[in-house]
């Protein structure tokens, strides 16, 4: 008997194109090549509706220029509904409604609403398996400021950063730049909450400073002020696991720009293999021994720091110059899981959605046996309470 | 019900491509046609080709079509009552059945006044060519392996000789006088396969091509169906060493079936050696095979493209025959290193996520499937995929060998096993179980999802072996 498994991808997010990339390649043709699962896909659009339809398991659905729009092919399709019922159910409706248990979920969603914890507090209430980071380690994660906070607590070592918001900016401008202005120059400006290295700008003149500041404060109201390692090695480590760990390939990515952003992760050279072909990392990262031994060392700890379980991918910034490793920021939602380093780690993309659905359920297993309902009798003492008060 | 409602326009369409894709066998095209259960899905693997011959086919069944349909409209003109709506509705209904059958008549009719006369005069015309030419002429039976022969004889003599073999798997009459018709005179080595499709073509052939030398490479299941009997396909092979008498015949002796049948002056040949030549250290991995020969106390080392043990029996063939013919060793070792691995049969090919897939997709022979499982068993440090969807024509003995298969492939450990659900995986899925198959199995309705799950359930270094593909007539 196969699984129902949903994959939820697209959602209002900045990120909701690589979400839908993500969701195909590899996680639904995985799903679908394993044989062991009946795939629902279940599509957020930017305004939010959600629909569901077995066409959407291809990704050439969302590659016509109509699948949305006023006219599209979506909005003409029945919005479904979800419904909780001793479980997650899918609800096309109707005169005669179709429902659908669903079994399992394999979020996809990339950014707010889905990456940020969101969409995992829905199918906590739900109560139903799902792949993936839970609501507390995404919702730090997707908070830069919080995570760096959370590590240093922990003496994992992350670089020297300032963080304000955009009210904080617009009251305390002047304290704000001159904080700034004692950081390590070049510095960073990054929006918090955002993945992808969307609207990441590498600020080296002190004049820029407010405008990229103001490009910043566009997309987020919390923005992070970093150094910028000048000599720097950037790597990556993907790892899977609940209570036992396994870690990826070390990954170094081969920065066609001055840092890796957006185009390089999933636009540059095509997408057959997930948003990174080979030739733009290096896998396993050259680096020395001792280095890739920290960097595994300080990735796993990270990981178990922050709660994460399922998936994800610990970014680091090594100081060539000193030979310092300083854990980036954590990823609960690697871009396209990060399939191309599970494949050189000696897992197929198969085994890494079936081991990930696996994860989820060893999990919900785990939760069903914490209890989180108390019999008290503080109803009936309030009352009694009431009543003397009315006497 | 199902198999009516999907009568439609396409329908005549899917009846000619049938035939076309059963090569005209009547007998295979009723058989496809009994087993059909929707006809809008027969064009899976293939499409029609417009060929003068199907369009002709194509046009007599649509005028077949319409004309009963005109005549069931037709009937309402006349004053039959009732009987003539019975007649109306009995001829819509029966109409497309009827088809079917009806467009079998042409082909006959074709068959009878027009291709077997015209290949008649082509046949004559080309024996009494290869009469007057002077070449040595090889001739190749047996119910597998042809091919791979052709071609490494081929290779290996053309380093001397100026040698000519039919193209592709050119192995009937009508192909073999076609490539006859342009020889040009000077060849010096005719190879022949010859196609063993009906008692007496091998003798046919053999008429035609009139050899010097003649090979057997070996007898097993293949076309059991066809045959009936393992006894049948024994004497029409053997109808080569018949007509060559006294001249050479090499067999393989690693075939049990057909070393059983050979006469004392015949030549065997096995991977261990040839008449006097003995093979030695014979190693084969996934970069080739190589051994050393010797004779009289002089050693050669040869070094092959090809994979497998099993390529060392054929290879001594060729070696012999070329010493034979006075092709020295350098040349003959020379012309070894150029043999390419044969489409589709074992051939090893790598794809830019480095997983290395071993093509034998048109080996679908017991024999075969053994020794290649052998070889898959040989590559050690390597996680194996095997994918088949079995074999066809296995007549009797199809529970048998599907079942030797799974015995043999859990025996030799491979790690994952891809199943094609069909009639004959249940007994390869029997053969793993009953042999306690630790690795693991996977199904896949047919074999295009399966190629298409494949990218996804490879690494790096895996080695995944397709063994045989089933066309559209056989699914």
């Amino acid at each position: 008997m196969k699984k129902n498994i949903a994959v939820i991808f697209g959602g209002q997010s900045v990120e909701h194109d690589v979400s839908i990339i993500t969701a195909h390649i590899p996680i639904i043709q995985s799903l679908l090549a394993s044989g062991q699962f009946n795939v629902q896909p279940i599509y957020i659009s930017k305004d939010g509706s959600w629909y569901s339809d077995q066409a959407m398991n291809n990704l050439n659905f969302f590659k016509q220029t109509n699948f949305i729009g006023a006219n599209g092919i979506c909005p003409k399709q029945k919005k479904i509904q979800i419904l909780f019922d001793q479980g997650l159910k899918l609800v096309w409706p109707g005169f005669r409604p179709k429902v659908v248990k669903i079994d399992v979920v394999f979020p996809a969603m990339h950014g707010t609403f889905g990456e940020d914890g969101s969409l995992m507090g829905l199918l906590r209430m739900a109560n139903v398996p799902f792949i993936g980071c839970d609501l507390f380690a995404s919702t730090i994660a997707m908070d830069k400021v919080l995570t760096k906070q959370i590590l240093s607590k922990e003496n994992i070592p992350v670089v020297p950063y300032i963080w304000f918001t955009k009210f904080d900016w617009e009251t305390n401008k002047n304290t704000l730049k001159e904080k700034a202005l004692k950081l390590k120059w070049p510095v960073f400006i990054k929006p918090v909450h955002l993945g992808s290295s969307i609207a990441i700008t590498k600020v080296k003149q002190q004049s820029d400073l407010e405008n990229m500041i103001e490009v910043a404060l566009h997309y987020d109201d919390k923005i992070l002020i970093e150094e910028s390692i000048e000599n720097l090695i950037e790597v990556t480590l993907p790892i899977i696991g609940n209570d036992i760990l396994q870690t990826g390939e070390i990954e170094r990515p081969l920065n066609k720009t001055e840092f890796f952003n957006f185009n390089d992760k999933y636009l540059s050279g095509g997408k057959k293999y997930g948003g990174m072909k080979n030739r733009y990392s290096e896998i396993p990262a050259n680096i020395k021994n001792e280095l890739a031994e920290q960097v595994k060392s300080l990735g796993l700890k990270s990981y178990r720091v922050l709660g994460c379980s399922g998936i994800s991918r610990v970014d680091f910034l090594i100081n060539n110059d000193s030979q310092n490793v300083f854990v980036n920021e954590i990823n609960t939602l690697p871009g396209s899981l990060y399939c191309h380093n599970w494949r050189k780690a000696g897992i197929s993309n198969v085994e890494l959605v079936v081991k990930l659905v696996a994860l989820a359920e060893e999990r919900f297993k785990a939760r069903q046996k914490i209890t989180y309902i108390f019999d008290s009798d503080v109803l009936n003492f309030t009352t009694i309470q009431v009543h003397e008060h009315n006497a | 019900m199902k198999k009516w409602l999907s009568y439609h326009p396409r329908y005549i369409r899917s009846l000619v491509y049938m035939l076309q894709a059963s090569e005209y066998n009547i007998c295979d095209y009723l058989n496809w046609y009994g087993r059909v259960k929707n006809f809008n899905k027969v064009e899976c693997r293939k499409h029609l080709i417009k060929t003068p011959k199907a369009i002709l086919i194509f046009i007599i069944a649509w005028t077949i079509l319409l004309s009963l349909y005109s005549f069931a409209i037709s009937l309402f003109w006349l004053k039959l009552g009732l009987i003539k709506y019975i007649f109306f509705a009995g001829i819509l209904l029966i109409a497309p059945y009827f088809l079917a059958y009806v467009i079998i008549a042409p082909i006959i009719l074709i068959r009878i006044f027009i291709q077997w006369p015209i290949e008649f005069v082509i046949i004559k015309c080309a024996q009494k060519k290869l009469k007057k030419h002077k070449a040595i002429k090889i001739a190749i039976a047996g119910s597998f392996g042809k091919t791979t022969m052709r071609e490494i004889l081929k290779t290996i003599l053309e380093k001397n000789k100026k040698v000519a073999t039919p193209l592709h798997n050119h192995n009937t009459p009508l192909g073999i006088s076609r490539f006859i018709k342009i020889l040009k005179g000077d060849e010096e080595v005719l190879i022949f396969e010859l196609g063993e499709y009906y008692p007496g073509d091998v003798k046919k052939l053999c008429d035609l091509t009139q050899p010097n030398i003649g090979i057997i490479t070996g007898i097993n299941e293949a076309h059991l169906k066809k045959f009936k009997s393992l006894d049948k396909t024994i004497k029409i092979i053997f109808e080569l060493s018949d007509w060559l008498k006294k001249n050479p015949i090499y067999v393989n002796g690693e075939n049990n079936l057909a070393r059983n049948n050979v006469l004392n002056d015949y030549i065997i040949y096995n991977r261990k050696g040839i008449e006097k030549w003995k093979v030695e250290n014979p190693q084969t991995n996934l970069k080739g095979t190589s051994f050393v020969i010797s004779k009289n106390g002089q050693d050669y080392k040869i070094k092959t493209n090809l994979l497998g043990l099993h390529q060392i029996g054929p290879l001594m063939v060729a070696i012999d025959i070329a010493i034979k013919l006075g092709i020295s060793i350098d040349q003959i070792k020379e012309g070894i290193k150029n043999i390419k691995p044969v489409d589709h049969r074992l051939e090893p090919k790598i794809n830019n996520a480095g997983v290395i897939t071993l093509d034998d997709s048109y080996n679908g022979n017991p024999d075969g499937v053994k020794v290649v499982i052998e070889f898959l068993a040989s590559l050690h440090n390597y996680r194996r995929f095997y994918v088949t969807p079995g074999l066809v024509e296995m007549g009797s003995k199809i529970k048998e060998i599907h079942k030797a298969i799974g015995i043999q492939l859990a025996k030799t450990e491979i790690e994952k096993i891809i199943l094609i659900k069909n009639s004959v995986t249940p007994f390869i899925a029997e053969g793993l179980k009953d042999a306690n198959y630790n690795g693991e199995i996977i199904w896949f309705n047919d074999a295009l999802t399966a190629f298409d799950a494949l990218p996804y359930l490879t690494v790096k270094n895996d080695v995944v072996l397709l063994q045989n593909d089933w066309p559209d007539q056989y699914v």
